[in-house]
């Protein structure tokens, strides 16, 4: 896929062509998917040996981390500080402070541990906007049977329900936390209406949004609410390295890493929210990832080596245009707003290969076809394809500026100008499609842990619907927080330790899989920090 | 590829130009455990750097995962713990909006003591009018004030850089805060909040729309049929899946293989 059309070459063949006539897709949406969808490229993926998941399929990078071995020894924590919390929460992104601050509000001592600062998450980037059918036109009914039809119909039921029935009233908390949501033209903001945009693949506009960057206004409350919350303490940049358990296999509680005195801690909790997030930064098949530095499935590989059961783990979403080049933007979000307005995509030959309106999947694979078929755009090593913005431009004047902010933005940091030059992209690792099973409740199959967010799989089946994953994090954590603090009035659990290793690493002996292999990784590859060999030095 | 020559944190490396200060740094073998969050899109506020430039006379703010290497630079990333501080209150308890200005005064009461140095206006990394929006905020124009703070990322950057201790950041949260959870009352969205407690939004968890054959326009049902047989083989892997968990869910599955082998046929 090295090779391509150069490109001053294909800058040429687009200027003769622009706008480029549509041109659909010509092979079948099974065989493009088949062939080109990177979670279905043979060779891509391999069967987990051990663990709750055995026998099914995972990318081969995730398969390497699930069955590693832990970081610790018994020994390591023997001497360590200890904390006591009713709920420890493991994440600081949309997730983890909403189930913190919903077990802190009914009562719960809670401890929040992060393994960056508090708020640095995917959240805090989505750009488009959070679902929630509050519509005359809309019901819950048709949110839910739109998510379903978007995972390709295999999510699990009882969550969709849960996630789209929780959806106003996940807007209203919002409100009262202090998020603020654009409002439809002309309208007011007592009694007005809420301005609705509409998500790939829905049946009625229900996006609601504020600016293009929902996210971060989203965060903004919600980190501001978490460091106001009594009983509420925060440990940031403390990475969870394992999770504990009892005599009774119960998870209780987790061993934190403590950067800036370069030791462990041990948290001894009643209840632990697994709300970690998502694995962009394993950069799978070496894609680029539109994800924050810290998605690295640390979450996934604690549960799993604890006993949790994963779900549709082989299942990731790449979005269609991340930027190509130049390379300090690579990976980026282009959003999809571009190809919502009219935005077409162009190869190295002038032509357009796909209709851009297609859900995400397809489009990927359409754009991954033509660079691996040799019409692709090269540029400076990198390669990809065109998203034709001066057309759009030249048929919409002003567009970009009105309505795209943010990709002008993201043009200027580039140093081109998007009226003028289309942007050279390519897919990009985006979201974790499936993860840790849970109930509506938030309970995984393992007692003692709960989880949310982005760590969690059902929701989505294998196709996330743009939108859903704000408000998953705001339902499940919010439900997650609630059963968090009302289980950890019962019991507490006794003989805390790292009890399942021993059986863990018999298990991977038994399967001949090497010791030596640790995980969690805590940060990517190129981040110049291994936990076995620098742990001891501290930050 | 052209290199220039920098310095960040003591360390004098070689940046590949066009790179941000962040790849620069791990691309010189530094370890990136901190300081770091969305990594390029700006928009975490965890990347603060203090950076001069040969020539310049003072030091300048950033965020590093904007900031690209230039030859000469001198860099420090700056650490601003975002833990708890003394200015701090409860959203829920602040009363009703006639005394707003009143809550906004006891709870930052440094903001009416502004010396307008505009310290604050030259740390923001996103050129937000810092000072307006403390002068606003402590007369009580609070909407107008909340406005300037769209952008904020949350960097600390003007609290770092306030000499009276005001702490813009979080008085511009404050704010906000206020403005949105005393004043926003969408009347769509209230309606469907009644709906649902009325019992009147229920979902039909085996409706025809969570089959595969049904759907809204020819455009999406033909994109829908020709995924539909890949899906296929992903549901007996669902099927497999679910086995250990729902017995419901694998009925629901099943159903679905046969509406989807049915389509084949025709």
């Amino acid at each position: 896929m090295s090779t391509g059309i150069a490109y001053e070459t294909a800058l040429q063949e687009w200027r003769q062509t622009a706008p480029a006539d549509p041109r659909p897709l010509d092979l079948p949406v099974s065989e493009l998917l088949s062939n080109f969808h990177p979670d279905r490229k043979p060779g891509a993926r391999s069967k987990l040996v051990i663990g709750p998941n055995a026998g099914e399929e995972c990318p081969n990078t995730l398969s390497r981390l699930l069955q590693s071995d832990s970081l610790l020894e018994d020994v390591d924590i023997a001497g360590a500080p200890t904390s006591e919390a009713d709920v420890l929460v493991i994440g600081g992104g949309g997730a983890g402070c909403i189930a913190a601050l919903t077990a802190a509000r009914a009562g719960a001592r809670v401890l929040l541990a992060t393994k960056l600062g508090l708020g640095d998450s995917n959240t805090v980037m989505a750009e488009g906007g959070i679902q929630a059918a509050v519509g005359a036109d809309d019901s819950v009914q048709q949110h839910f049977e739109d998510t379903i039809r978007a995972g390709h119909f295999a999510a699990k039921k009882e969550l969709v329900a849960a996630l789209v029935t929780g959806g106003p009233s996940a807007i209203r908390w919002l409100i009262q936390e202090g998020m603020d949501f654009d409002l439809a033209d002309g309208t007011q903001r007592m009694g007005g209406t809420l301005r609705y945009k509409t998500a790939g693949g829905a049946s009625v506009p229900r996006l609601l949004s504020f600016r293009d960057f929902t996210g971060l206004e989203l965060m903004r409350a919600v980190r501001e609410a978490t460091l106001l919350q009594p009983n509420l303490t925060l440990l940031t940049h403390h990475p969870a390295l394992e999770l504990l358990t009892d005599d009774r296999g119960h998870c209780a509680g987790a061993v934190l890493y403590d950067f800036a005195h370069g030791q462990e801690v041990v948290v001894r909790s009643a209840v632990t929210v697994l709300a970690t997030g998502g694995s962009g930064r394993l950069h799978l098949s070496d894609f680029p990832t539109s994800n924050h530095y810290g998605a690295t499935a640390d979450g996934l590989v604690l549960a799993y080596r604890l006993g949790a059961r994963l779900r549709d783990v082989g299942s990731f979403q790449y979005h269609p245009t991340g930027v190509a080049w130049p390379p300090p933007l690579e990976g980026q979000l282009v959003s999809e707003a571009a190809r919502s307005s009219g935005a077409f995509l162009v190869n190295g030959l002038g032509q357009r290969f796909v209709n851009e309106l297609q859900p995400r999947d397809v489009v990927a694979s359409a754009i991954l076809r033509e660079i691996d078929e040799g019409r692709g755009i090269t540029r400076d090593g990198k390669v990809g394809v065109f998203l034709d913005t001066p057309s759009l431009e030249r048929d919409n004047p002003g567009i970009l500026a009105r309505e795209l902010v943010t990709l002008g933005n993201l043009a200027r940091r580039g140093g081109f100008d998007p009226a003028e030059e289309p942007f050279l992209i390519r897919p990009t690792l985006h979201y974790q499609n499936g993860g840790v099973e849970i109930r509506t409740t938030g309970h995984t199959s393992v007692p003692g842990l709960l989880a949310a967010g982005e760590v969690t799989g059902g929701l989505h089946g294998h196709n996330r619907m743009m939108g859903n994953a704000l408000l998953e994090l705001v339902v499940f954590g919010r439900s997650a927080g609630a059963n968090a603090a009302a289980d950890a009035r019962r019991e507490r659990p006794r003989n805390v330790g790292l009890t399942h290793l021993a059986d863990w690493r018999r298990a991977m002996e038994s399967e001949g899989l090497p010791l030596d292999r640790k995980a969690p990784q805590l940060f990517p590859y190129y981040g110049n920090f291994d936990p076995v060999r620098d742990r001891r030095r501290g930050a | 590829m052209t290199m220039v020559r920098l310095v960040i944190d003591g360390h004098a490396i070689n940046g590949e130009s066009g790179t941000s200060l962040l790849q620069a740094w791990v691309a010189a073998g530094l370890p990136l455990v901190g300081n770091v969050g969305c990594m390029g899109q700006g928009v975490c506020g965890a990347c603060r750097v203090l950076v001069r430039r040969p020539n310049e006379r003072l030091a300048q703010t950033g965020l590093a995962c904007e900031t690209l290497v230039e030859e000469g630079m001198q860099v420090a990333f700056i650490n601003i713990s975002r833990q708890r501080r003394p200015h701090s209150y409860d959203l829920h308890a602040l009363g009703d909006s006639w005394d707003a200005i009143a809550r906004i005064d006891e709870i930052f009461p440094e903001a009416t003591r502004c010396r307008h140095c505009g310290g604050c206006d030259a740390a923001c990394p996103k050129g937000i009018e810092v000072e307006k929006m403390v002068n606003l905020a402590a007369v009580g124009q609070t909407l107008a004030a909340a406005e300037l703070f769209d952008d904020c990322v949350q960097c600390n950057l003007c609290v770092a850089a306030c000499p009276e201790h005001i702490d813009p950041a979080h008085l511009g949260q404050l704010v906000r805060r206020m403005t949105a959870s005393m004043t926003l009352r969408p009347s769509d969205l209230i309606m469907r909040l009644h709906e649902l407690e009325a019992g009147e939004q229920t979902i039909d968890l085996d409706s025809p729309g969570t089959l595969p054959q049904v759907s809204d326009d020819a455009d999406v049902e033909t994109a829908d049929l020709e995924t539909a047989d890949v899906e296929t083989a992903d549901l007996e892997t669902a099927d497999l899946e679910t086995a250990v968990v729902e017995t419901a869910e694998i009925e629901n599955a099943d159903v679905e293989n046969a509406q989807i082998e049915n389509e084949e046929v025709q």
